[in-house]
């Protein structure tokens, strides 16, 4: 584990959460004892395709009903800004009337700056389940529903690409392949992704969440709550497919089969192309993140993250060839995960699927 | 036959009436010659159908004109033109007919877009007089079934479908013939 990006943060932390906590005092919030977003690898995660930057993300009551929530906080920039950006999506989605009935928000309790820091506060939903401890048909159902919600706003007037470029930013083939050189993936998947250009430029223009996976929102009710806002944009219809099918890939293999079969079965060849594009972008995104991790990780990190390439290089070879990443395969990578992982990050892992 | 079809949406657009658009057109291009004059970016293909497709992204006058132009190109050798309504399409239809005078038949695929019509005036006024001597289809075909992975193939929905797009086809079949 690499000791100086450790050190740093324990030192950031350390740092905001002594300043913080007498202003949540004053707005009337108590933090918990336990911060499950504080530990484990958090340290080493920065997002790559949105807005980036150093925020706290903290779990706490209000003191007048003991109602819990979510305190996001950030006193850099760069974390302000991706804090605006993000509630200026949630603002947005709601403006143009896009997808909203599906996709719901937390509710916001304070969005205030105080002593040069930005806090946001919302509403903590809990639920019932996790979303893998639900029956497959019922993930099934909640990720098509999003998807088809995702897909319903396609920016196809004039006047809309303005509005959605200035707020969510959009991406078409040109950044995708652009993007795609930079993850430095292999030639074979770089000439895929560039032989199949078009096909890729012709789903673009679609709200897309390019980080839908199951701890980016969580489900009570049946109504499905968005929690992070911040990686919607305008881009390929299938990106946000690509990121959630590769995740269940290693997560819940059954549901990414079914959700490749939906497409197979129900969506045009040209649209099925376009998946298995997105799968490899997003594929070669992940594998260069793990890459970036190795030079910052030692000991048990340093070899976890070399599996985590390895594995996720696996998944590329079998999207790249129309197959499933082999049973055993998932297995082993398992194996060696569960083995590597800190208490601490074991921890953070509870219940956050 | 030469057909004209002009619909405001089409696929990778999934709004109604763009699927029916499409599955119409592979259809019909069976027996006809099939043009469809629409918006959109890159269009999905189908075979043995021209699509003629213009950029929504360029400003609204432009993309209006450019409509324009198509749309005229397309109909002046065409035996009928079959419309969805919507006001994208009814201002360039209303001036390209009004000089060109086809036969035309239409559908209204955009229920909103014409409910909305009967409430301002002058969207009103361009939408009579896009369709002003039109004939009015109003049966449609069931929107296609979806296999689920999970759940078993619903074969008799699909073949309910397949039944009412042959219904469908009779009916545009007789309303063509008696224009």
């Amino acid at each position: 584990m690499s000791k100086d990006a450790k050190q740093l943060w324990e030192g950031y932390k350390a740092r905001e959460l002594a300043v913080i906590k007498p202003i949540l005092q004053k707005l009337g919030f108590e933090l918990a004892d336990e911060q499950p977003h504080l530990g484990g690898e958090r340290y080493l995660m920065q997002a790559v395709t949105t807005q980036s930057g150093k925020k706290l993300i903290l779990i706490g009551h209000r003191v007048s009903d003991g109602k819990k929530v979510v305190i996001k906080t950030a006193a850099e920039p760069a974390g302000k800004r991706e804090l605006r950006h993000e509630r200026r999506c949630r603002q947005v989605l709601k403006e143009i009337g896009f997808a909203y009935q599906v996709f719901f928000s937390p509710e916001e309790i304070i969005f205030t700056e105080r002593d040069g820091r930005l806090i946001s506060i919302q509403a903590f939903i809990e639920q019932e389940k996790t979303f893998l401890e639900r029956p497959l048909k019922e993930q099934f159902d909640f990720a098509l529903k999003a998807f088809k919600a995702q897909e319903s706003a396609h920016a196809t007037t004039y006047k809309h690409v303005r509005i959605i470029e200035r707020t969510f930013g959009s991406m078409g083939a040109d950044g995708y392949l652009h993007l795609g050189k930079t993850f430095n993936i292999d030639t074979a998947a770089r000439e895929f992704l560039e032989k199949n250009k078009n096909t890729i430029d012709q789903y673009c223009g679609f709200l897309t969440h390019t980080d839908f996976v199951p701890h980016n929102f969580r489900i009570k009710d049946g109504t499905m709550y968005l929690l992070d806002h911040s990686s919607l944009r305008f881009g390929n219809k299938y990106e946000g497919w690509a990121r959630f099918i590769n995740f269940m890939e290693l997560h819940n293999p059954p549901l990414a089969a079914a959700l490749v079969q939906y497409v197979r079965d129900n969506r045009t060849q040209e649209e099925l192309l376009a998946l298995k594009c997105m799968r490899i972008y997003r594929l070669g995104e992940i594998i260069w993140y793990y890459r970036n991790t190795l030079p910052q990780s030692t000991g048990d990190l340093l070899k976890l993250n070399e599996a985590r390439v390895h594995f996720w290089s696996e998944a590329l070879k079998a999207v790249s060839n129309d197959r499933e990443v082999p049973f055993a395969t998932i297995e082993s990578y398992k194996k060696t995960r569960d083995t590597l992982r800190s208490e601490d990050e074991k921890r953070r892992q509870v219940g956050l699927h | 036959m030469r057909l004209v079809l002009v619909s405001p949406l089409y696929p990778p657009d999934v709004a109604w009436p763009a699927p029916y658009v499409k599955e119409l057109a592979k259809r019909l291009a069976k027996e006809h010659i099939v043009t469809i004059v629409t918006y959109g970016h890159l269009p999905e293909q189908v075979p043995d159908v021209k699509i003629i497709a213009i950029d929504k992204r360029r400003p609204l006058i432009l993309r209006l004109i450019a409509y324009v132009v198509a749309l005229w190109r397309a109909t002046r050798n065409a035996d009928l033109v079959y419309a969805q309504n919507g006001p994208s399409v009814e201002l360039p239809l209303a001036i390209v007919n009004f000089f060109l005078q086809r036969p035309l038949v239409m559908q209204w695929g955009d229920t909103p877009a014409h409910e909305y019509a009967q409430k301002h005036f002058s969207r009103r006024a361009i939408e009579r007089a896009a369709f002003a001597h039109a004939k009015v289809i109003t049966d449609a075909p069931s929107a296609k079934p979806e296999i689920l992975p999970l759940e078993p193939r619903p074969d008799a929905a699909l073949a309910e479908w397949e039944r009412s797009w042959n219904t469908h086809l009779q009916s545009l079949k007789k309303e063509f013939q008696n224009v």
